[in-house]
């Protein structure tokens, strides 16, 4: 039994219309305790911030250096230029991060080039109030003079010539006549893109009209899909206008610097490679979990709710190895048939408790409340989650609990687990309580071991880095 | 199936009947007649869209009083047409299309074999789009093709006819990019190579 520490706090997050009120973290729970990534795996580098908008300096002094490398002759007075933020990255150590390497990136456009027009636009997912939120929480209106527009997948929309057929994009992603793709490296949603060309997903998401996100998800397998975003980035359309890429790089332990480059398949080899070492050991570490509770403690969608820089959804589909490519379907929308893989099919979650999240409005859960009994604090929350048309199911399988202590208490006993794991947005550590603890430090020199001398040699090769 | 326990609404007096509501409707619940939103109850799918893209904020959605059950039966549309539309779009019979509503693709082919014509009565007609609104929308919209629908893009930015799929990917294109895993992927959703292209992309 390892002594139990203080849990650490995880990042603060901003108040949005789509979750409930802010609620006090769990981690300030009795029994909640702190388990370091860097103390599982001692090899990953230390994070280069700690979220905190105080602690960003290093962040920008990264994007400066990177930039410092890449060739903005292109970008000239007569030109206009939109840099392409994506949702997900205001989710990631609370955002501050991404924020800073956006505001960064204009600063040295405006220092390094005549062009002067420079916009920014928020690529969002779905609701149509996210960007004004970010735009006024991130403070991007002032940073940008005004010159800021959300975007989504609704919005009216460009068809653009492929290679594999005509496809669909936002049409104000590109009202300008160049655009710089500024981008985060979280791999998110494994399970979906395999980590297969995951730099260039936003191509097919985030500046994509539904249309196009629907073929990429419905209409492909997961390891398939990937020729969509890739073709949407060799089109004319887009070379035409793209300037450069910048990424923000970041393991399980955070932050860990800026990649910026016009070769933007370089950078994906690069984050291919860290992520296999990295994210893959986290992967294979939450696969030890053969049972727990898991709590939502966020201000993102449930699904996508870090702990220890891995998302919710990797635990819930964590039935196969996402990184396996010889798996033709983790979680995907397109079957084996007579085999088909139900999305929250690890039976290691025996029970979800929501302390705070956003409600689905857009991130369909429906399958998930069938296996792992829900557990919904408080009545304000409820009534959300009651009024989502995208879980219409949901409700009526949730219980609504008067507190979160009481919520971890019913889900434990009912799924005969000890083990509980928080997802609240923690990189660098995971909050959960001792017997978890346990389990991940007694489970890591395993994994490290069977993920260095099994794994990473059968990812590399299965992607063509060895 | 979908059920639908909430009903759009509106403050008529600030309305500036700028037309948003109505473009994100997915069933076409939504009309504008003289400047103003006149909302048909019984073809509302509860999705909230206009709801939240209303910019002056003047949209709720209510609980209806009766709950609307949404579906169409398989014994409503012949199971031979419905099992033909979904060889020739290429699309597996048992995948939930709508993964909000957990809609299989086969009932949506019964819509269109019952008759919906366009990707909003294929809405109204089984609930997909109640939802998130965005996964749904391709395979109805390939479905809409292989039946011979109509598959002009209607006025405004509703939809557009996008409707490709792993069949259609050329030779050309799969030597471009040999890592795509175009043919293992054919060969484990299409064990028996039932599958092929659609002859023409709208």
């Amino acid at each position: 039994m390892s002594a139990l520490a203080h849990a650490l706090a995880p990042p603060a997050f901003m108040h949005s219309d789509y979750g409930p009120e802010l609620k006090p973290h769990v981690h300030t729970l009795p029994g909640m305790t702190s388990v370091g990534v860097g103390d599982l795996f001692p090899s990953f580098a230390p994070a280069i911030t700690s979220g905190d908008p105080g602690d960003l300096e290093r962040v920008r002094a990264e994007t400066r250096a990177s930039l410092a490398k890449v060739d903005m002759s292109g970008l000239t007075a007569d030109d206009s230029v939109n840099i392409l933020a994506s949702e997900h990255g205001f989710g990631l150590m609370g955002g501050w991060p991404y924020a800073e390497m956006i505001k960064t990136i204009r600063e040295v456009v405006l220092k390094r080039t005549p062009c002067r027009r420079i916009n920014l636009r928020l690529a969002i997912y779905r609701g149509f109030r996210e960007a004004d939120e970010v735009n006024a929480h991130f403070g991007f209106e002032e940073a940008f003079e005004g010159r800021v527009k959300g975007l989504g997948p609704f919005d009216p929309g460009v068809k653009v010539d492929t290679t594999i057929g005509p496809m669909y994009l936002v049409k104000r992603a590109f009202d300008a006549t160049k655009f710089i793709h500024a981008y985060y490296d979280d791999p998110r949603e494994m399970y979906f893109n395999r980590l297969l060309y995951k730099s260039f997903k936003s191509f097919c998401m985030s500046y994509a009209r539904f249309e196009t996100r629907s073929v990429y998800h419905s209409l492909f397998g997961n390891r398939s899909g990937s020729i969509i975003p890739r073709a949407l980035f060799d089109c004319a359309y887009i070379q035409q206008r793209y300037a450069f890429s910048s990424v923000l790089r970041t393991t399980p332990m955070g932050v860990i610097g800026v990649d910026a480059t016009q070769d933007l398949y370089a950078i994906d080899r690069r984050i291919t490679e860290s992520h296999l070492e990295t994210y893959g050991r986290m992967q294979r570490l939450f696969a030890e979990i053969k049972d727990c509770v898991a709590v939502w403690d966020g201000g993102r969608w449930g699904y996508y709710l870090h702990a220890g820089g891995l998302i919710f959804g990797t635990l819930l589909t964590n039935h196969h190895d996402a990184f396996d490519l010889d798996e033709p379907v983790v979680a995907g929308f397109m079957q084996v048939p007579g085999a088909p893989v139900n999305f929250s099919k690890n039976k290691a979650l025996r029970g979800i408790v929501v302390n705070q999240a956003w409600v689905g409005a857009g991130i369909p859960y429906v399958t998930m409340p069938f296996t792992s009994p829900m557990y919904i604090v408080g009545d304000e929350q409820a009534k959300l989650w009651r009024e989502d048309p995208t879980n219409p199911l949901l409700i009526d399988r949730a219980k609504v609990v008067d507190s979160v202590e009481s919520g971890i208490r019913a889900a434990c006993e009912k799924g005969q687990t000890d083990k509980v794991i928080v997802f609240d947005g923690s990189y660098g550590h995971i909050t959960c309580n001792a017997p978890m603890a346990d389990l991940l430090r007694s489970s890591a020199p395993k994994v490290d071991r069977e993920v260095a001398e099994t794994l990473l040699p059968k990812w590399k090769m299965q992607r063509g880095l060895v | 199936m979908a059920v639908v326990k909430y009903v759009a609404d509106y403050e008529v007096e600030p309305c500036t009947g700028c037309n948003q509501c109505d473009i994100v409707c997915p069933s076409k619940a939504i009309t504008m007649v003289a400047g103003k939103p006149i909302i048909d109850d019984d073809l509302c799918i509860g999705c909230g869209r206009c709801v939240d893209r209303c910019p002056e904020d003047i949209m709720w959605m209510t609980q209806r009083t009766d709950q609307l059950t949404v579906t169409v039966r398989p014994e409503e549309a012949a199971q031979d047409k419905v099992a033909a539309l979904l060889l020739k779009a290429g699309i597996d019979a048992n995948v939930s299309v709508c993964v909000c509503t957990l809609t299989p693709a086969s009932e949506i082919a019964a819509s269109i074999v019952k008759g919906a014509r366009n990707l909003e009565e294929v809405s109204a007609a089984t609930g997909m789009r109640s939802g998130c609104g965005i996964y749904c929308v391709a395979p109805a919209l390939r479905l809409l093709q292989a039946a011979g629908a109509d598959m002009s893009p209607p006025k405004g930015f509703r939809w557009y006819p996008l409707t490709l799929s792993l069949w259609d990917i050329s030779d050309e294109a799969r030597a471009r990019y040999p890592d795509a895993f175009i043919d293992e992927d054919r060969a484990a959703f299409d064990p028996e190579g039932k599958f092929g292209p659609m002859k023409e992309q709208a």
